[in-house]
């Protein structure tokens, strides 16, 4: 079997085993690394969901949605109102915030996926504009700009009850859902179902021509990329243990795009790179610079200009010539 | 051969673009396991004809019957599914997708659940046979795990005929499969097409005489969107009327 998916066997290997170094470094910061760093790194994985997600729909289906932030609000949201309202548990309040994704992305899908790629940016952003509104003006539900804050109930296992506001098991928390996230959609990709994705992404009108229901597969993709992002949005949320209407901003429609851009599209693991040099570099240099985006802005085109599919794709490209 | 009712038939088909008339009045019929050239010259409405049949482009008025069931207003993947398939005049393949990929993908819509979210692709056996079938039908074996951007034009002309195979049709519609391709190449699709003539419907538009003559068994004349002759290959060489409007730009 080797021999006939010869050039992706060759191809996977090296996405799996950044994923892999990825993973262990995670693993072994947890512990070693202080408590301000590790909250920083606690970030990046969240990010990284995030990104992931979005993949799906921009890397995946080439569908370039300006509305994520919708969905990551839904997401966080979803997580404050079922344990505000519903004195639900960590766990359950999660699956909130997965189901407030799939509303979300199913209301907006059904719209928008049927527009060609640059109404659908257009359709998309108005999702994110209206939805932003009122989140502002809906002070009585969401709090507005002030937001809310929550008070979380114990994360109870088999074994015992743990409590997210130990920073470590926060840190454990998060890196179990990215492990999570990441083993799921990697099996989604790699499925029947994920190679109709890609070759959408390659040529729509084609996978028309073989007989696909192109429209039903990509408010798949998009369903799905927007249930992740909201998971994504839920875990932030419990993170921080507040939410606000902040959550619906166009900073985190934006911030995918640039993660997947850096990082590499149609990887699945290039938005973690994209996250981790975005987030340490927001960190660090904003301390010295106040208009590090300048800067950040510069260092993205070139990137861009020497590798058009970002950092992975670039040593992907680079293993196979 | 030709037996049996006909397979493909269009009624009476119009398709007006504003005040163009790309297609006018176009009737039009297939038996089963015919192999049928259009010609005619540049804009003669040839593609046209096929987008309309595959739903591409939905007919001003008139109909169009595949197997007797109307297929008019149906959208093209569900024309697909009811066993059309075509190829296109330029090449429209997965430029990042391998060629097996490629193929693997069109084998796949007739399994049982082409969106199955769960189990590997490598691992769905019957599948991935039939994709290696297809490339050693149309000879692309070898190049079975190229990128379709690296293949000769040649070769993806051939690339597209192995992915129109690859959802099982009844009726191939191919669209040029020779035009910018070298003697040698042209040698091989021919042969090729030859090879699928056996077991399936096919309708060819060419511009090589040579490959029309040899391979069509019936051949119809488009000039300005209507059919203006319609008979087996010698009888079309030698129409007078097709020989000034076609031919007769050539010799």
């Amino acid at each position: 079997m080797s021999m006939i998916f010869g050039k992706i066997v060759e191809k996977r290997p090296i996405v799996f085993y950044v994923a892999i170094v990825f993973l262990l470094l995670f693993l072994v910061m947890g512990v070693t690394l202080p408590k301000g760093a590790r909250s920083l790194v606690i970030q990046m994985m969240i990010f990284s969901i995030l990104g992931m997600g979005y993949d799906l729909s921009l890397g995946f289906t080439n569908q370039c949605s300006l509305g994520h932030s919708v969905f990551f609000g839904a997401g966080a949201y979803g997580v404050i109102f079922s344990i505000m309202y519903l004195k639900v548990g960590l766990l359950p309040s999660l699956s909130f915030s997965f189901v407030a994704g799939l509303v979300f992305a199913v209301i907006t899908g059904v719209i928008s996926v049927r527009l060609s790629e640059a109404y659908f940016v257009i359709v998309t952003a108005i999702f994110f504009a209206v939805f932003h509104l009122l989140a502002m003006d809906m002070t009585w539900l969401t709090g507005g700009d002030d937001g809310l804050s929550i008070q979380l109930p114990a994360l109870s296992l088999g074994f015992g009850k743990l409590s997210l506001y130990d920073p470590l098991v926060n840190y454990y928390f998060v890196l179990a859902f990215l492990v999570l996230s990441y083993l799921i959609l990697d099996r989604i990709v790699k499925s029947p179902m994920g190679k109709v994705f890609i070759s959408i992404r390659e040529s729509e009108k084609r996978v028309q021509f073989l007989g696909y229901n192109v429209f039903r597969y990509k408010l798949i993709a998009f369903i799905l990329s927007g249930m992740f992002s909201a998971l994504s949005g839920g875990l932030y949320a419990l993170t921080l243990r507040y939410g606000s209407a902040d959550f619906f901003s166009f900073h985190w429609s934006i911030m995918p795009v640039v993660w997947c851009l850096i990082g590499g599209l149609g990887t699945l693991v290039g938005p973690w790179i994209g996250a981790v040099i975005m987030s340490l570099f927001q960190y660090y240099v904003s301390a010295w610079w106040t208009y590090y985006l300048i800067l950040f802005g510069i260092i993205i085109l070139l990137i861009l200009r020497i590798s058009r599919k970002g950092i992975l794709g670039y040593i992907i490209s680079r293993r196979l010539t | 051969m030709a037996s049996g009712a006909n397979f493909l038939e269009t009624l009476d088909v119009t398709k007006r673009f504003g005040g163009l008339t790309a297609l006018d009045h176009v009737t039009y019929a297939v038996k089963e396991g015919e192999v049928r050239g259009i010609i005619g010259p540049n804009g003669a409405g040839k593609t046209t004809f096929f987008n309309v049949i595959t739903g591409e482009l939905k007919p001003t008025s008139g109909k169009i019957f595949l197997k007797g069931e109307d297929i008019t207003d149906l959208s093209p993947h569900l024309i697909c599914q009811k066993g059309l398939s075509r190829t296109f005049q330029l090449t429209l393949v997965f430029p990042e997708m391998t060629v097996y990929d490629s193929i693997w993908v069109g084998v796949n819509l007739r399994k049982r659940w082409p969106w199955n979210p769960v189990v590997s692709a490598h691992h769905i056996l019957d599948v991935s046979q039939r994709t290696q079938e297809i490339c050693e039908l149309v000879g692309l074996t070898e190049k079975m795990n190229e990128l379709a951007y690296n293949l000769s034009y040649g070769h993806q002309k051939v690339l597209e005929i192995a992915m129109a195979l690859s959802t099982e049709p009844s009726v191939l519609l191919l669209d040029e499969p020779t035009q910018g391709v070298s003697p040698q190449e042209t040698d091989n699709i021919s042969k090729v097409i030859e090879k699928l003539s056996k077991n399936m419907t096919i309708i060819l538009i060419e511009h090589s005489m040579d490959v029309v003559l040899r391979l069509c068994h019936v051949i119809t004349v488009l000039s300005e969107g209507r059919v203006i002759a319609e008979g087996r290959p010698e009888e079309i060489s030698k129409n007078e009327e097709v020989q000034r409007i076609y031919l007769g730009e050539v010799s």
